[in-house]
């Protein structure tokens, strides 16, 4: 008999290598995308963004623990996604948004929007607007960015719009527009950041560039059929694309990974289709920012939209 | 050409579906077969020098060397048909079993990036895959016969048509040259062979004795290797050591195997033998986050996602709705799986399942 070796070998199934990315390395990518958006909505609004954003990501992360501890299953919670969730959910609220608002809304982003279906991975609807959409519903007025900003000098120009038709919107200057000098969700109106977190997503990788390609090619095609039919009562494409959450939707809430449809042709679809239900819901709807609800409709569509797929190799 | 021959001690040959013919302490000849295969497509195993049986158990027999004679060799030259792929087989080709070949494809692209096993035999083994070649024109009998090769290859063979293959990966795996030479996915009788098996026939052919040795790459270049050399043995007779936790694969990092001992051998199939230093496995029990990255790299375009989390819960039967069959096991979702979920393993398990079903079930009797 041989002696046994000094040594034990890893016996595994191939493959042998990994493209080296992780689920933490993608939550970690988002989080450092979000960044700007964050920096510049403290700068904007001072103290009371910093408390939205951090108050959201530790309810996120505690609700996340809760749950996990309820359902006696080992926590995740170092996979950075609840931090994900919970700064999307502030990103999407005014910054005077009261404390018990923030941490029900994060809460109920992980426990209704991610938990209840499973692990990471399960969500039918991007978590972060499941959280956003009960609190628009159940607290309208606190939700409100018109009514809880007074105290500011910036207006809200999407509710401008709604209310009082396109000629009493005060802010027309794009650059204005784009550097964040608007109200609405605080981080996701901070669109110079949003836009360098965005590419940053796209050029790693870790988000395709079809669905915001998608979403901002339907908001742009949408809104310029209205705008040509009636200019004066309909805001041109540039205005939908560069106010409320429009591009925040488009490269950090529509991508969602499990409530997004997979294939190029259906991302595609899927992105025009929230695009078009972002303008709609702006012209038609009862809300001044479509965007939570129109991606919360698309992804009703994503089962749908998987079915368009091509015929697997060799098949006739 | 790097031509240290190894001259180990002991061989272990890996059995594969085959059962062995050998007892314990027997004493066997050079070339003498030692395992039958049980599967039609599958060649037998031969001792590779002479020496006495130390242990045979289903999964392996291991060999001790010592003086001895070789085995007289086969007279095949009158032989053609199936008689011939037959009596190939019998010494050790893997010729797949076919009624009826019209376009025979000789596949002389390394599968995965860092193998040179193909390349090295097109350059330095021309005539002997030339005799191998002519003996599976000879078997198989096809209409057409092409040899596929990766760019920058001038060798060719006599009457075979060349044709220019991409060697990114995956484009130089069995269906997709099959698919690059006919311009049809998955063609009707079209068999795809690669260059090993073409240079096993033609050593056959030559010598008459059975598959002994095969081509394998080790680091940077790539030798001829006896069958049932310890994997553990080449590594280190090149100045590697193997240290805990390290794995062994045969074959290439996307599909190769791991060696369950440093002792395993080295078998036809195997095209390269590297170390991976790697403490922790690439694969974890993970659930699927749905990113949809294994579904837009899937090269079947197929929807590994699903299928994978099918198997997961052995719902097989829906695995094989999604066309669990047409994957042809490229291993590009688990490496691009941020989820690190071991993607490969549980299509093999769906596609085992089912066959294990249809030959329960009688509708099949091959798997």
């Amino acid at each position: 008999m041989k002696p046994l070796n000094p040594f034990a070998l890893t016996v595994s199934v191939p493959p042998h290598r990994h493209c080296g990315t992780t689920v933490r390395d993608r939550m970690l990518t988002i989080l450092v995308a979000m960044l700007p958006a964050a920096v510049m909505a403290s700068m904007t609004f001072g103290m009371p963004a910093i408390r939205v954003m951090a108050l959201s990501m530790a309810t996120a992360v505690l609700a996340e623990m809760a749950c996990d501890y309820f359902m006696d299953r080992e926590t995740d919670v170092n996979d950075f996604h609840a931090f994900t969730v919970g700064l999307s959910f502030a990103f999407l609220l005014p910054a005077s948004a009261p404390w018990w608002l923030v941490a029900f809304g994060s809460a109920a982003s992980i426990v209704l929007g991610k938990m209840a279906f499973g692990p990471l991975g399960g969500s039918p609807f991007c978590a972060p607007l499941v959280g956003w959409a009960i609190c628009r519903i159940s607290w309208p007025s606190f939700m409100d960015i018109d009514a809880s900003m007074l105290g500011m000098d910036l207006t809200y120009p999407l509710a401008q719009l709604k209310n009082f038709g396109l000629d009493a919107v005060q802010i027309t200057d794009t650059r204005q527009l784009f550097l964040g000098k608007q109200l609405g969700g605080l981080g996701a109106i901070q669109i110079a950041g949003v836009l360098l977190g965005g590419m940053l997503l796209v050029m790693r990788k870790h988000v395709s560039s079809i669905i915001p390609v998608g979403v901002i090619g339907g908001v742009a095609l949408t809104a310029f059929l209205f705008n040509w039919i009636d200019p004066s009562m309909y805001a041109s494409p540039a205005f939908h694309l560069l106010t409320g959450s429009t591009l925040f939707g488009a490269f950090f809430l529509a991508t969602d990974g499990p409530s997004s449809p997979n294939r190029q042709i259906p991302m595609l679809l899927f992105g025009l289709l929230v695009g078009a239900l972002i303008v709609i819901i702006r012209i038609y709807g009862i809300y001044p920012d479509g965007v939570p609800f129109a991606i919360l409709l698309a992804n009703l569509f994503t089962p749908a939209l998987e079915r368009i797929r091509p015929k697997p190799f060799g098949r006739r | 050409m790097n031509t240290r021959s190894t001259h180990t001690a002991t061989a272990e040959l890996t059995l594969n579906r085959h059962c062995p013919l050998v007892t314990c302490g027997q004493k066997i000849e050079r070339g003498e077969r030692i395992a039958t295969a049980s599967d039609p497509g599958m060649g037998d195993i031969h001792a590779p020098f002479p020496g006495s049986v130390e242990h045979v158990d289903p999964y392996r027999i291991r060999i001790a060397r010592e003086g001895g004679e070789t085995v007289d060799p086969a007279i095949l030259h009158d032989l053609g048909g199936q008689e011939l792929l037959a009596r190939l087989r019998e010494l050790g080709a893997d010729l797949p079993a076919r009624e009826q070949v019209d376009i025979l494809i000789l596949n002389g692209v390394d599968e995965e990036p860092g193998l040179l096993s193909r390349r090295t035999l097109l350059a330095e083994k021309l005539e002997t895959l030339r005799t191998g070649a002519s003996a599976l024109v000879r078997g198989y009998k096809p209409a057409e016969v092409t040899l596929a090769v990766p760019g920058g290859v001038k060798e060719s063979l006599p009457d075979i048509a060349v044709k220019v293959v991409s060697d990114q990966y995956p484009q130089g795996l069995d269906p997709l040259v099959a698919k690059a030479v006919t311009g049809q996915e998955a063609p009707d009788n079209t068999l795809v062979v690669g260059l090993e098996t073409v240079f096993h026939a033609g050593m056959v052919m030559e010598t008459g004795l059975p598959v002994m040795e095969t081509m394998v790459t080790v680091d940077n270049s790539a030798r001829l290797i006896s069958l049932g050399s310890p994997v553990g043995e080449i590594l280190t007779s090149d100045g590697l050591t193997i240290h805990d936790g390290d794995r062994i694969v045969l074959g290439g990092v996307l599909r190769g195997t791991a060696a369950a001992s440093p002792s395993q051998g080295v078998d036809r199939a195997t095209t390269a033998v590297s170390l991976i230093r790697n403490p922790t496995p690439v694969a974890m029990d993970a659930a699927c986050v749905g990113c949809g990255e294994c579904v837009r790299r899937c090269p079947a375009r197929l929807d590994p996602a699903m299928i994978t989390s099918y198997a997961e819960f052995g719902q097989y039967e829906k695995a094989e709705a999604e066309a669990v069959d047409v994957c042809f096991e490229c291993g590009l979702c688990g490496f691009f799986c941020i989820a690190r979920r071991p993607m490969l393993q549980y299509i093999r398990l769906a596609k085992h399942e089912l066959a294990k079903a249809k030959a329960q079930s009688g509708e099949e009797t091959q798997p």
